[in-house]
């Protein structure tokens, strides 16, 4: 379930082209920000504010009432309708098709033209209400939590005005079976289905041969009600039916392959124009009804989004903020290194930008089957300078330092530090030589190993020096990035110490800790990178997934995530990207998405 | 030769100067003749002894930035050293027209041969571009091309020498110019094909009666062709008359060694010119005195300083310019024309 | 000159197939796999196998570029169905066929090139034949200097200078953007404006300073100075004899520049944000989608071997010595 990669440097820090998808994951940290990861905390009271402030307050998360979930929603003070909204991106979106959406930039604009059972209503202060979109509420669990049943509501249309019923969100899941939906989540299907790829033998070709899942699976007893039967109790089902894939998708407009190019909205807006690779524009949906909708408005009269634009264009044209550009924003584009400062320094850009923390936490993982001492372990992660390497990824605009494994951005979170990385921002090196001094390992030898880009290569050159002067020898790996992740991923690979990145699909803890750190899913491409099989671990994994309260989960993941990294030490975590983003003056609105990590354009308007 | 009509072309004291960045190169300094129509003059000398540049002069081809032209240069009696551009491009290929030395760089590799014959026809005569066409037609005939009508639209690439030679006398003739010049017209041909251009451009005279200027570094190819000869050295002119006259009882021991060294028809034309031990002197500085006189093998017999301090006249008609005057020559360089390479070296 | 046409065709046929053969076999070459890109977060060999199976990735190298080739001269059927000749394939990154992308794409990059190249040249030689007509005066030296100016500069450098200046701080002209000169010729131009003046400032030093040098030359050559002795004028002997004899190195010089500037669409489009073949080389690399990217060499190599064979066939127009040979 998760990316990690490695590879690509954090979006604000490296405005080089795209690297390869693949490895998709490689976006983790990296340039399309990835997915759906947390929510919470981000940053509060610091919208609009330049670097410096402190964003680890805690998260402000919850689930919505029914009530919660009821359209319209309030309207944006000031905001009126009409007016053509601007979108520059770099990348252009590789997919439009909810089903193959994972990234952060698609995250963001399905929102416009994609409706899901569930979604998440952010403020743009951080605080972040799970709620039902086309559901009523965000589902009603039965059977010990295995059974979850969704009800729509009234009034919901397509973009042609037929109306949208519960077949159309179990065409919209079993279409995710077929051999074509390969990049989106998995999670219902594999909950619904069997676990890795077996899920697809359930369905093979997807609906497209006229077979359905059994009603034992998936049911849709009326036109109004969806059940979802799982295998196991999944407490964390309201988030997994926040994903894109898991809306309507209407059986007769259904390309397949080619709905990637033009899927048709339940969302405000519709697809206008697209030319691929080129631009996107969006237009009004006249048959979205805002009374069903908690979240999405319907200011601008359309979105014209264009692809290709390097973060120093997009940051030269919000800054320049003439013409067309005024009303213009990215969902993704980050204001470019090299302009931080002249947009720190201009007054006027005060009120159209953000700095966030995103969901995604970058690591150096300890290779537990290699170092097997905990003190040589302990040692690595006193002596990592986390600071130095958040100067190299850009400084303070682009990232902020990681004190624990977890992201600000999930429910629970505390920023505990228990290896006194902010008193210590360069590291400690006398504490880890005492450590090492202990063990017995004084010169301890280090296969460390990182990818061969411009910004991983200076990383290493500071935590090459770090842990020398923590009394380490070092010995640098430089890997093709293009085959990092599979090198690292290797169970039996030769290296003692790199660098992993993740992002939780949704704000809960649970998509973070058990996939790096559950011993039992130590397997070749798998993301538990350091190898950390510990039976208390395990045990406590599975202890709080049982909870089927989530809320009352979260605190739990923070403590046991705080237990690994003091007592285990399998990896220590190293700084949170930043989203740093700035937009045309002309546009009011616009807030951060702390879960996608974005630039929301559902409450834009132009002035 | 007897009887001396109006020159059609006279020059009195021409001078052609270049300023460069290490003085005046005086390349014409201060000549003077007159040519009636349907003669010929001969100019010979060494190279850089002014002589294409004096022609270059008579048609004004020289860039005006870069040149001083001082002294007259009458054609028909119209003063063309102070004509405007205008005027001259009226003349130029209609009234006086030129024939280069190496036919292969003077025509245009990149437009047909019939095309640049044409071309100043209908410039000239405003003919149409069929009639032009017929006129370069006839040219290539008159001038010897077999299969004109052919070969009118082929490149000169296309041409042989000789025949390129022909076709560019053709573009010069074109418009029946009155004056002609003709600068080392047969230097890049072999010996048999220079007899024949030389037989064109007496044929051609004889049936037009158009004055030539006849420029070359060779006394083999004037002898039969030219009425008059010039001889220049170093800018000026230091021996004229008519060429029996000159070269046979040479006046001037500069025209003597050149004499001396006369290739026959029958010798290899490839081979330097040699006449005169010793370099031509520099035009930035000539010597004082006879310019000549540092090469000069009887300045004793003149007496004293003479001929490193006082300049020689050339005289009216035919006379050199030379201090030992022509009695002394007559008995130094005799009435015959020597042949061989040595000469009479007192 | 048909025979040489035929000749140089047939050529570059020759050179175009075997382009297209070492980048298909590179591409296979290359660590990363195309399956991996449409693999999503949790890739296992499984569902690479599915992937590869979907992109008929899983037949020999050989074979595939067998089937390749025999689909660009008859088409072929491809799992989305028949793809009629010439059938560059079908994009999964794109979801189109490769054939719409390109011909979405090309007339940009043929737009921003054959555009800049048509300013630059007659800005240079027209700057060159200025310099040259006035030579040694301060006209030269204005003109001389000025055209040096941006010789050594970067499109990356000078474009983004460009935009700030023109665009961001004069507020002269808009960004960039390419509008199809069938639909809206006024938006075309005026939409090529910068990177073709970026371009041109770039490229218009060579073909000053060897128009001038090429004029110089020729005006004294002697068949200028016989067809000023013809009679003809000052201004027809340079325009009509001079000017000839010195644009033939300049149509060398043109031809290889036209090769540069499609090999540099890909910085000039990103600098620009356009959307031409350059960009979609990048991507389709950065994609792994070998169909596209096999399309973006094929064109891009054409395109080159047609202007090498244009230049060719204007120089034998200019230069009838040529012509024969």
């Amino acid at each position: 379930m998760f990316p990690a990669l490695p590879a690509t440097p954090s979006p604000s820090a490296r405005p080089s082209r795209r690297r390869g998808r693949h490895a998709a994951a490689a976006l983790a940290a990296g340039a399309l920000v990835l997915t759906a990861c947390s929510s919470g905390g981000g940053g509060g009271g610091t919208r609009g504010e330049g670097p410096g402030s402190d964003k680890n307050v805690s998260s402000n998360y919850t689930i919505g009432t029914a009530a919660d979930s009821k359209g319209p929603a309030p309207e944006v003070p000031g905001a009126r309708k009409g007016g053509t909204v601007g979108v520059l991106q770099r990348d252009a979106f590789p997919h439009l098709d909810p089903g193959q959406i994972y990234y952060s930039d698609v995250l963001t604009v399905q929102m416009l033209y994609n409706r899901t059972l569930t979604t998440y209503r952010v403020d743009g202060k951080g605080r972040v209400t799970l709620v039902g979109d086309l559901a009523t509420d965000t589902g009603t669990p039965s059977d010990g939590g295995r059974t979850w049943t969704y009800t729509l509501k009234d009034g919901l249309k397509f973009e042609d005005g037929s109306p949208i019923t519960s077949k159309d969100i179990r065409w919209g899941v079993e279409r995710l079976y077929a051999s074509f939906e390969t990049d989106g989540p998995q999670y219902i299907q594999q909950w619904l289905s069997g676990e890795g790829t077996t899920y697809r033998k359930a369905l093979p070709d997807g609906p497209y041969g006229g077979k359905h899942l059994p009603s034992s699976v998936l049911d849709t007893p009326d036109d109004k009600t969806i059940v979802f039967h799982f295998a196991t109790p999944h407490a964390d089902t309201p988030y997994a039916v926040a994903m894109p894939s898991i809306g309507p998708v209407k059986a007769e407009k259904d390309g397949q392959r080619k709905y990637d190019n033009a899927p048709f909205s339940s969302g405000p807006y519709r697809v206008g124009d697209h030319k691929v690779g080129k631009s996107l524009t969006l237009v009004r949906n006249e048959h979205w009804d805002p009374a069903t909708d908690p979240v999405r408005h319907q200011y601008p009269d359309r979105f014209e989004i264009s692809f290709g634009h390097q973060f120093g264009d997009s940051t030269r044209r919000f800054l320049a903020d003439q013409g067309s550009d005024k009303a213009a924003m990215s969902f993704t584009n980050a204001v470019a290194p090299e302009m931080t400062q002249k947009v720190l320094d201009r007054a006027d850009t005060r009120g159209r930008r953000f700095d966030e923390v995103q969901p995604y936490v970058d690591y150096i993982n300890f290779n537990t089957s290699r170092l097997k001492d905990v003190r040589v372990r302990r040692a690595l992660a006193y002596a990592m300078p986390n600071g130095q390497i958040v100067q190299q990824m850009g400084g303070a605009t682009a990232a902020q330092l990681a004190p624990n494994l977890l992201s600000p951005a999930v429910d629970g979170y505390v920023p505990s530090d228990p290896y006194g990385k902010r008193a210590k921002p360069a590291g400690d090196p006398s504490k880890a030589r005492q450590l090492l001094k202990e063990a017995g390992k004084e010169g301890q030898e280090i296969v460390y190993a990182y990818p061969n880009t411009d910004i991983q290569q200076r990383v290493s050159v500071v935590v090459t020096q770090a842990l020398e002067r923590a009394g380490f020898k070092v010995q640098r790996k430089e890997i093709d990035s293009n085959t990092w992740r599979s090198a690292i991923s290797d169970t039996k690979n030769s290296f003692d110490i790199y660098r992993s990145s993740w992002g939780a699909d949704w704000p809960v803890a649970s998509t973070i800790v058990p996939p790096q750190y559950d011993g039992r899913v130590i397997a070749d491409g798998a993301q538990n990178y350091s190898h950390l099989d510990d039976p208390a671990v395990n045990a406590e994994i599975d202890r709080i997934n049982a909870i089927a309260d989530v809320k009352r989960a979260a605190p739990l993941w923070q403590k046991l995530a705080d237990k690994i990294l003091k007592d285990d030490a399998p990896s220590v975590p190293t700084f949170y990207n930043l989203q740093f983003s700035l937009w045309g003056s002309g546009l009011g609105g616009v807030k951060y998405h702390t879960v996608y990590g974005s630039a929301d354009p559902t409450s834009v308007y132009v002035k | 030769m007897t009887t001396t009509p109006a020159p059609f072309l006279t020059l009195r004291d021409l001078r052609v100067q270049f300023p460069t960045d290490d003085g005046v190169v005086k390349a014409v300094d201060g000549l003077s003749l007159a040519l009636p129509r349907g003669r010929t003059l001969g100019i010979v000398g060494e190279s850089g002894s002014g002589k294409s540049v004096t022609g270059l002069a008579v048609l004004g081809l020289h860039d005006p930035r870069s040149t001083r032209i001082s002294g007259s240069i009458l054609l028909d009696g119209q003063e063309l050293t102070t004509a405007p551009e205008p005027a001259l491009e009226k003349l130029r290929g209609a009234r006086m027209a030129m024939v280069f030395q190496d036919s292969l760089t003077a025509l245009s590799p990149y437009y047909t041969v019939g095309r640049q014959i044409a071309e100043p026809f209908r410039k000239h005569t405003g003919a149409s571009r069929r009639d032009a066409r017929l006129r370069a037609v006839e040219m290539l005939g008159k001038v010897g091309i077999p299969n004109p009508a052919r070969r009118v639209d082929d490149y000169p690439h296309q041409f042989s020498g000789g025949m390129r030679q022909r076709a560019m006398i053709a573009m010069a003739l074109v418009c029946d110019p009155e004056l002609l010049i003709a600068d080392e017209p047969t230097t890049a041909l072999d010996v048999t094909v220079q007899a024949q251009i030389l037989d064109l451009l007496g044929d051609l005279q004889r049936q037009t009666g158009s004055a030539i200027v006849l420029i070359t570094h060779d006394l083999g190819v004037v002898a039969g062709t030219v009425d008059d000869l010039l001889v220049m050295y170093a800018g000026r002119a230091v021996e004229y008359g008519p060429v029996g006259d000159v070269l046979g009882a040479p006046r001037h021991p500069y025209t003597w060694g050149l004499l001396s060294s006369v290739p026959r028809l029958t010798s290899d034309v490839t081979k330097p010119l040699s006449p005169v031990p010793g370099a031509p002197p520099s035009l930035l500085d000539p010597p004082p005195g006879c310019p000549f006189h540092p090469r000069c093998a009887y300045t004793e017999r003149v007496g004293g300083d003479r001929c490193r301090t006082e300049r020689p006249e050339l005289p009216e008609g035919r006379g050199a310019a030379c201090h030992l005057g022509p009695e002394r020559a007559r008995a130094l360089f005799g009435g015959a024309r020597r042949t061989g390479t040595g000469g009479d070296r007192p | 000159m048909l025979r040489f046409l035929v000749r140089r065709v047939l050529g570059a046929a020759v050179i175009v197939l075997l382009i297209s053969a070492i980048t298909f076999f590179l591409f296979f070459a290359l660590p990363s796999q195309p399956a991996l890109m449409s693999c999503g977060k949790n890739c296992t060999p499984d569902a690479l196998a599915v992937i590869n199976r979907n992109l008929g990735l899983d037949e020999p190298v050989p074979v595939q570029y067998w089937h390749y080739v025999v689909g660009v001269f008859a088409g072929r059927d491809l799992t989305v169905g028949h793809c009629p000749a010439p059938c560059l394939g079908y994009s999964f990154s794109n979801q189109q066929p490769v054939w719409d992308t390109i011909m979405d794409r090309f007339p940009t990059t043929l737009s921003i090139t054959l555009g800049a190249a048509a300013v630059f040249l007659v800005a240079g030689v027209g700057l060159g034949m200025i310099a040259a007509a006035f030579r040694g005066t301060w006209v030269d030296k204005v003109v001389s200097s000025l055209s040096l100016l941006g010789h050594s500069l970067q499109v990356y450098f000078l474009g983004v200078v460009a935009l700030a200046v023109l665009v961001s701080g004069l507020h002269w002209l808009d960004n960039p953007e390419y509008h199809p000169i069938t639909e809206d010729p006024v938006k075309w131009f005026t939409g090529m404006i910068i990177p073709w003046l970026v371009l041109s400032v770039i490229f218009v030093a060579n073909y000053t300073r060897m128009t001038r040098s090429q004029m110089v030359e020729q005006l004294a050559e002697d068949h200028v100075r016989a067809a000023r002795a013809k009679g003809l004028r000052r201004r027809t002997v340079f325009f009509r004899y001079a000017w000839r004899g010195a644009m033939t190195p300049i149509v060398t010089l043109f031809g290889i520049d036209l090769g540069s500037l499609f090999g540099g669409a890909i910085i000039t489009e990103t600098t620009f944000s356009l959307h031409g073949l350059g960009r979609l080389a990048v991507t389709s690399v950065s994609e792994t989608d070998l169909p596209t990217l096999m399309a973006v060499m094929l064109v891009g190599c054409t395109a080159i071997v047609v202007a090498n064979i244009v230049v060719d066939a204007a120089y034998a127009v200019i230069d009838p010595r040529v012509r024969l040979a």
